[in-house]
């Protein structure tokens, strides 16, 4: 491992300071949240940024609040730590406290953001397929202004997403549950209690009675970015949950996600592993709905 | 059994608060003034002739004090087989070629790490690429490139033991197995990276620092490649944060601090990336096993056939011990009347294996272990009455080995049954659930000298005080395992002191006495203990005179050293304090000095082992049947490792072993390319961490070793054993999956639960 390669350290205090300093640094400069991946990545010399920006010192951007009406937010640099164990998250969107819990380990946790953990764009990012499943929706700051993008629509491959030039997102925010709704987050990978994960899923499903009125999945860690599977949606929505239809849905999502061979797991043993994944997650969550 | 008062209770360890509150110096924290920083250029291929090194632009770069590749230094090889030399097969630089991705072609020294790397990158190497091998069949076909020119063959060590007539037992069994199994290549991951940095005084002596397990070989190898005596090359071993095998022989950074040093005038520093260990660290060996064993219809074995390949990688490292121990291990838990083994040690062009905890038994005994219970199954017998009714016992002989002088294997079997409920839950299994059972045995160091030494296997000095402490200095190397502390609660139970009361200096070469081989093979309890035993019999002997003479008692007394005091048994009025008597001796002799000399070589012992230890262990599992995880639920362990010096040293041992054996029957494993190492950091290499640890439980089965000091044999290494075993076995019972390759993948699981075509979708 290299040491850090010579670079420059500011810490604005205002995002349009931050969105300034980041416009004139150009390709040579980086937005830095918590930099537990973004050190990491200088520090094997896969990134060499000459201005590094650090986002900690701008007040506010680390709210989490909670309100009936709007839902959820979650700032740029709201830690994982205080995501996991925010008393308005665990009681209404357990789910996502959950996956900040899951994320790496607790010194991760304690200086990782997730919103970091969403802008890196890994397709196993833990608290993505949730936020997607709970149809959260990213603000974004830049030099042009501010703009709202549905989460679904921010990740374009691999460590890209679709922010332009030198835009930010500020926070995220996911609505409120409708009524009859309950979200969860599996994943699976070979070191059992931390690691990487090799396959996860995320549903939120809304329940009517007995019967799925709606479902949203999303497979990750089987793709470029984290996949939606819209026909294991569209054959769930309006029947019972039963083992037959969610093994039919963990079929389907299987043929809607591009799995491949890596260190962590074989295409083959992924594309085993979605449809008992988006079953159980399909399960889980519309378990949490009818114990709302 | 016999009543101790320090040995064998719950001692804090001499290292623990050091390590606790981080004030405990390891080799990389030590900073020398005008120091320098080393780092190694690796080759890029597999197998390669190096045509030319050009230097010049590195050596060039402000900053840079050194530049070495294998032409600049003594064309000396090592290898820890001094006793056969044509086995020391590995230069500190390549000189002409290089055998694995990795392999260490120059050395730069300048006065920071990112210069040092700078110049790494402005060396230009010109290869020829030559054809590699990367597994052991590949490697002994007839015309497969060759690695190194003294071995046409590629097989570098050929092994053979025999007694007994294995083909007529097998013709008199009623029912014989066969089996091939294949073991796969883990890392130490040690936590702390190997390090060294080397001083040279103005008289050109050199002072190593080094995290390693054998100062006493470091210093022997060390002095031979720079062409020096061994006397003007000192070793010291500060804390060392765990070796496990991996740090037992001489390293390429420890002789280029030293040499760079001597160069430069400088001290030189190297400490390796998390990135080098595992790209081109040492690793256990993979093996491919064969194995045939004959029973009679009540389960008695009546032989054994034992073939295996061990691949190991571009050197021979410590390869050849490995192969030789492979084969005892092979005959060891159960009795063979014959036994026929032949083992091979391969050159491919991959990272050198080396020892690693257990040093050849979890391989063997992963297929003698899982070869029993395919046999118990077919034979109709639960898997612990077969051990049972084959099992070593006490006084048994090993042909050309040893007698086992203690065995508490049969104890141990039937505890961990009562223990585990055995019997129950392999009679009413739950969904998913099983249960399983491994064995082991280990030796208390090695009775081998193959490193081919005058002096002791293990020394001691004490010297004692008339203020009632004792110094004792030895050379035996505590590397995280807690040697320091069990030798010291010898000495303080044999004298009658305190813990508190000595000092101890260990593993400096110029400070303590000659010699010992070092830690491995589990040998210091036994070796070390030994030694330090015997250094405190003949302070003892003084002080007893000393006391005698003061009183005037009958020469028929029985001395005692106890609670600070030295008196006769029987008579403790007539006794003095330890310190007292101390001053007297000394008073005696003009003021000399009291101290004495202990050593250890076992004699008359065989050629492998003063002592075995035994063991039996169960694992209970839940396998998820849809995406083939497993979840190990318990661990029950019942073992002998005789006398226990320290329990809860012991119980560190036995939780570090499950944490290993875990990683290597479930998660662990080198994802290869070739001869390239892929997962080269901890995150997509899966060693298990605390979260992943399942509960245990542990009973102490109790024997008496009469070799060993105060009854102890070895209790570090041998635990490292049954862990894979035991799960493959439970994942069996649990699943019908019978793991024969290493390591049980949830992708295997399913393969074999539900075989099915492959999906369209995985083709990409």
């Amino acid at each position: 491992m290299k040491r850090l390669s010579y670079f420059e350290y500011r810490v604005p205090k205002t995002v349009e300071e931050a969105i300034e300093l980041f416009e004139s640094g150009g390709a040579d400069a980086r937005l830095m949240a918590g930099g537990t991946d973004l050190l990491m990545k200088m520090k094997h010399g896969a990134m060499t940024p000459k201005i590094l920006i650090s986002l900690k010192k701008i007040d506010g951007l680390d709210t989490i609040a909670f309100s009936e009406k709007t839902g959820l937010t979650i700032g740029a640099t709201a830690l994982l730590a205080d995501v996991a164990s925010h008393p308005d998250i665990v009681e209404h969107y357990p789910a996502v406290a959950e996956a900040a819990r899951g994320t790496a380990n607790v010194q991760v946790r304690n200086m990782g953001t997730v919103v970091g953990n969403l802008c890196n764009a890994s397709p196993a990012a833990d608290n993505a397929p949730t936020l997607l499943a709970m149809g959260a929706t990213v603000h974004i700051q830049g030099a042009g202004g501010k703009r709202d993008l549905p989460l679904e629509e921010f990740f374009k491959g691999p460590g890209l997403t679709a922010l332009r030039g030198a835009e930010m997102v500020t926070s995220l925010s996911v609505p409120l549950p409708p009524a009859g709704a309950g979200a969860a987050y599996l994943s699976l990978s070979a070191r059992g209690k931390l690691d990487c994960t090799a396959v996860g899923a995320a549903a939120m499903v809304t329940m009517k009675g007995d019967v799925c009125d709606d479902v949203r999945l999303f497979i990750a860690s089987c793709g470029p970015t984290p996949l939606r599977a819209p026909g294991a949606e569209q054959i769930m929505r309006g029947k019972p949950i039963s083992d037959d239809i969610l093994e039919k849905a963990g079929e389907i999502a299987t043929g809607e996600a591009s799995p491949i061979t890596d260190l962590r797991a074989s295409a083959d043993y992924r594309t085993r592993i979605i449809a008992v994944l988006a079953g159980r997650a399909i399960k889980a969550a519309s378990k949490r709905a009818l114990a709302r | 059994m016999k009543k101790f008062s320090i040995v064998g209770k719950h001692v804090p360890r001499n290292d623990a608060r050091a390590k606790a509150t981080g004030t405990a110096v390891y080799t990389d924290d030590i900073k020398l003034p005008g120091m320098l920083h080393g780092r190694i250029l690796r080759s890029p291929l597999a197998h390669a002739r190096i045509v030319s090194i050009d230097t010049s632009k590195a050596a060039a770069l402000p900053g840079v004090k050194c530049v070495i590749t294998g032409q600049d230094i003594p064309k000396v090889k090592y290898g820890n087989w001094r006793l056969f030399p044509d086995t020391q097969d590995e230069y500190a630089l390549a000189v002409d070629k290089v055998r694995f991705i990795g392999d260490e072609v120059a050395a730069v020294a300048a006065v920071d790490l990112d210069i040092a790397e700078e110049a790494l990158s402005l060396i230009d190497v010109e290869y020829v690429e030559l054809p590699g091998v990367f597994d052991v069949d590949a490697s002994i076909k007839e015309g497969a490139p060759v690695l190194h020119d003294y071995c046409p063959t590629n097989i570098s060590v050929n092994r053979k033991i025999h007694y007994g007539d294995v083909e007529k037992a097998f013709a008199e069994s009623d029912y014989v197995r066969e089996d091939i199994f294949t073991v796969h290549a883990v890392s130490h991951a040690y936590l702390e990276p190997c390090s060294s940095i080397a001083q040279c005084d103005l008289d050109g002596r050199i002072t190593l620092w080094t995290s390693t397990q054998v100062p006493y070989i470091i210093q022997c190898l060390l002095a031979s490649t720079l062409e020096m005596r061994e006397n003007d090359v000192r070793i010291i071993k500060p804390f060392v944060g765990g070796g496990f095998g991996g740090k037992m022989e001489l390293r390429t950074w420890e002789f280029c601090s030293a040499f760079m040093a001597k160069k430069t005038g400088k001290p030189v520093k190297f400490t390796l990336s998390r990135e080098e260990e595992f790209l081109a660290g040492r690793r256990r060996h993979p093996m491919k096993l064969y194995s045939k064993v004959g029973f009679k219809k009540d389960g008695t074995i009546t032989g054994k056939d034992f073939r295996v390949h061990l691949d190991g990688g571009a050197y021979n490292a410590m390869g050849p011990t490995a192969t030789f121990l492979c084969g005892n291990f092979g005959a060891m838990l159960y009795r063979y009347p014959s036994y026929s083994f032949q083992g091979e040690h391969i050159y491919t062009n991959k990272p050198p294996a080396s020892a690693m905890r257990g040093f050849g038994a979890p391989q063997a005994i992963f297929a003698t272990e899982t070869q029993m219970s395919i046999a118990a199954e077919e034979l109709g017998m639960d898997p612990i009455e077969l051990r049972i009714k084959n099992a070593q016992v006490s006084g048994d002989k090993i042909p050309g080995v040893a007698t086992i002088s203690t065995c508490g294997f049969i104890e141990a079997l039937e505890k961990v049954a009562q223990m585990s409920d055995w019997k129950e839950k392999r009679a009413n299994p739950k969904e998913g659930r099983g249960i399983g059972i491994g064995c082991y045995s280990f030796i208390s160091g090695g009775a081998f000298n193959w490193f081919n030494t005058q002096y002791p296997y293990s020394a001691a000095e004490v010297r004692v005080f008339d203020d009632g402490t004792a110094h004792l200095l030895t050379m035996a190397a505590d590397i995280g395992q807690g040697c320091d502390t069990a030798v010291k609660q010898i000495l303080a139970e044999s004298l009658g002191l305190k813990m508190e009361d000595i000092r101890i200096t260990s593993a400096d070469t110029a400070m303590t006495p000659q010699a010992d081989l070092g830690a491995w093979g589990s040998r210091l309890t036994l070796f070390n203990g030994n030694a330090v035993l015997n250094a405190a019999e003949k302070i003892k002997a003084k002080l007893f005179g000393a006391v005698s003479a003061r009183f005037n008692l009958n020469v028929i007394h029985e001395f005692e050293c106890k609670d600070g005091k030295v008196y006769p048994k029987g008579r403790p009025d007539r006794g003095l304090t330890f310190g007292e008597a101390v001053g007297l001796v000394q008073k005696a002799n003009r003021g000399e000095p009291l101290i004495a000399h202990g050593y250890y070589t076992p004699r008359d012992k065989g050629l492998v082992t003063p002592a075995f230890s035994f063991g039996a262990q169960v694992a209970e599992v839940e396998v998820d049947k849809k995406t083939g995880i497993v979840d190990v639920k318990k661990f029950w362990t019942a073992h002998d490792c005789g006398t226990v010096i320290n329990p809860r040293a012991a119980e560190g041992q036995l939780e570090g072993s499950i944490q290993m054996g875990l990683g290597y029957a479930l998660s662990e494993q080198f994802i290869m390319d070739g001869g390239k190492t892929l997962n080269t950091n901890f995150l997509d290499y899966k060693m298990p961490n605390a979260m992943d640890m399942p509960p245990s439980e542990v009973v102490h089965i109790e024997t008496y070793e009469p070799e060993g000091p105060m009854g102890a044999k070895e209790a570090g290494e041998g635990l490292a054993i049954p862990t894979a075993p035991a799960i493959a076995e439970a994942v069996f019972s649990a699943t019908g999956y019978r793991c024969r390759d290493l390591p049980i993948t949830p992708e295997k699981i399913l393969n074999a639960i539900e075989p099915r075509e492959r999906p369209k979708s995985a083709v990409k």
